[in-house]
């Protein structure tokens, strides 16, 4: 009888263990062939600080460290991501020499590489309502859902904004103003320009 | 002599005053209100200030509260017309001017500009007339407060906490086991009074007396036959499920180092995923925002529910990023967010976002599940291979306004009916992700 229970436990015990492969709040579960799941080259949205990752199949001593490890211990905090250089000019990018807080050269001088074509105001609705909308409301009245507990944010038909031109509106929206903070880095300036379309329909409402 | 010199002195400025008071009733019942502050009562005056205070201040002023800019109630008392006229103007002017009431309002509300209207003498004056009625009406309660308290009330509704559902559970089998104990004395006494009766023949003796035979029970062989077949048949369902979740990490949700409410942000605020996740319609990856773009918000917002202080969770960016809540200035010493990847997808797999979303033009949720509802993110899909695969079998390409497509729409057309699918381009293909 003893001998029955014991082959049963080990038989649920078993079971429990497997069921313990199962993913869970805090946990990844099992995987099959971990050296699959993990990049040994350096990665830019995951990384592994633990030295002693994976020294259970280590294929490479020599490297002192874990098989997953695979943080770069020469940039800050062990980051394998490093911050661009200062004054960094992304990708398609161009740069303007005026300076973050001077709306009005920015009004005068910028304007935009785009033509404002209706598909183009068409794009620039889309962006809006993924990047502006929350804040500055469906039809820029300032309520968003985000803009009414934010609060400060300006109706584009107001007598203030209603006139600004393309260009005080890039500059804007490139680095923020007031309460605003600045969207070049969600924001491609071609994205921008194409905002700009938009919210000039806005303003004219 | 002063205290007579006082009195008159009030006397008269009484006087004046119920006189001024006298002249201004009678003036407001003349066809061209003015009085003695330039200010007119006219309700058409009234009515253009306030659809003008509403289209142009309201964002940032009140009358009764500070918004972003200071209350303004009885503004045209504190301050004369000529400055009021000059301030809705032009601010950063009167500020330049070294006007010193102008700068220490500047520096008192955060330095936030004012932004100049260019509005005619006219339309500043029916503003201030519209401030001044509104002046001496009482502050309306604030809705929206109210609104958040009910909203909270509602959700803490939603579920019944999990403490009150055990405290019921135990009351339930305690009044069960009572119930038995008290079923189990009722059937001993009415034995024994019928025992005692005598009045019984033998069967019904027989009856009475019986005993339950429980471990004639336990070992009989159908008994014995189902327990197994129950046992090996959980045994074996326990054993295929487990081996299947291998590698399986649907309904991973790691606690993040700040306790970021996508429910809070995405479903209620709804702000849109692109706003944050930027690489989703550019890059392989949706990307982790970098905290610049939680700072576009939490520059201003600090606290949550609009509670005062700062939340201990928006601390946490402020603690990464070695920002000064209170002076608004950025220390030289920040700090990486560490937060936990949920969806881990091999690294023998390939998968770009911009081709699902921008080209394919997916919905986030497809896959990611109701994360506007997650509390906590959790992986939703098991994003196993049969999962992918089985997508690609289903999922029509969305050609409309893809010139890319138009010669293999043309192609496909030429052999089937059927719309063209992700496996007829080579959504199937081995070396598509795995390479």
């Amino acid at each position: 009888m003893l001998k029955k229970i014991y082959q049963v436990g080990i038989v649920g015990g078993v079971v429990l263990m497997l069921a313990s492969c199962t993913a869970g709040p805090d946990n990844t579960g099992l995987e099959y062939a971990p050296q699959m799941y993990h990049s040994t080259p350096y990665e830019p949205l995951s990384q592994i600080q633990d030295k002693e990752a994976g020294t259970w199949l280590d294929s490479n001593p020599e490297d002192e460290h874990g098989e997953f490890y695979n943080s770069n211990e020469y940039n800050a905090f062990g980051m394998t991501m490093r911050e661009p250089v200062a004054g960094t000019i992304r990708r398609g990018g161009i740069p303007n020499h005026i300076a973050p807080d001077d709306y009005e050269t920015a009004a005068t001088e910028l304007t935009s590489p785009i033509e404002f074509t209706p598909d183009v105001v068409k794009e620039g609705k889309a962006l809006y309502d993924r990047f502006c909308d929350h804040c500055h409301g469906a039809k820029g009245m300032g309520d968003g859902s985000v803009g009414k507990v934010f609060k400060g944010v300006p109706t584009y038909n107001s007598a203030a904004i209603k006139d600004q031109p393309e260009g005080h509106i890039f500059h804007v929206i490139t680095h923020g103003k007031g309460r605003m903070g600045a969207h070049s880095s969600q924001l491609s300036v071609e994205e921008r320009w194409k905002i700009v379309s938009y919210v000039q329909t806005l303003q004219k409402q | 002599m002063i205290t007579n010199n006082l009195s008159i002195r009030k006397a008269t400025r009484l006087i004046l005053s119920a006189s001024f008071f006298l002249l201004v009733i009678f003036f407001s019942y003349t066809s061209q209100a003015q009085e003695s502050d330039g200010i007119p009562t006219d309700e058409s005056v009234v009515s253009a200030g306030e659809s003008l205070f509403k289209g142009n201040c309201a964002q940032c002023h009140d009358i009764h509260e500070v918004v972003i800019g200071p209350a303004l109630k009885d503004v045209h008392e504190r301050r004369p017309k000529e400055w009021l006229l000059k301030w809705v103007k032009n601010s950063q002017k009167v500020i330049a001017s070294g006007d010193e009431y102008a700068v220490a309002l500047f520096n008192e509300y955060n330095k936030n500009v004012m932004p100049s209207y260019p509005f005619s003498d006219e339309q500043v004056t029916s503003l201030l007339a519209y401030i001044k009625v509104e002046s001496t009406k009482e502050p309306v309660k604030a809705e929206v407060a109210a609104a958040g308290d009910a909203a909270g009330v509602a959700a803490a509704d939603d579920s019944i906490p999990s403490s009150y559902l055990t405290a019921i559970f135990v009351v339930l089998i305690v009044v069960l086991i009572l119930i038995l104990v008290v079923l189990g004395l009722i059937i001993s006494v009415l034995r024994k009074y019928l025992n005692e009766s005598s009045e019984l023949n033998e069967e019904d003796v027989e009856v009475v007396n019986q005993k339950f035979d429980l471990f004639g029970l336990l070992q009989s062989n159908a008994f014995i036959g189902l327990v197994i077949f129950l046992f090996t048949a959980i045994v074996l369902k326990t054993l295929i499920d487990g081996a299947f979740t291998i590698g399986v990490q649907q309904g991973y949700m790691p606690t993040q180092p700040i306790a970021f409410s996508h429910e809070l942000h995405a479903g209620q605020y709804e702000i849109d995923c692109n706003y944050c996740h930027t690489g989703v319609r550019k890059a392989k990856s949706a990307n982790i925002p970098s905290p610049n773009i939680c700072m576009n918000c939490h520059s201003g917002i600090k606290n949550v529910g609009g509670a005062s202080g700062v939340s201990p969770e928006i601390a946490k960016i402020y603690a990464a990023i070695d920002y000064n809540p209170e002076t608004g200035e950025y220390g030289n010493n920040p700090k990486p967010i560490e937060w936990v990847r949920v969806h881990n997808l091999p690294d023998l797999a390939y998968f770009n976002h911009s081709q699902h979303v921008k080209v394919g033009g997916l919905e986030c949720q497809t896959c990611h599940g109701p994360v506007e509802e997650m509390e906590v993110v959790y992986q939703y899909s098991t994003l196993t291979m049969g999962w992918c695969i089985n997508c690609h079998r289903e999922t029509d390409v969305n050609t409309k306004g893809n010139e890319y497509y138009t010669n293999l729409v043309e192609l496909h057309e030429e052999h089937s009916k059927e719309p063209m699918k992700v496996e007829d381009i080579g959504g199937l293909e081995c070396s598509k992700c795995h390479y």
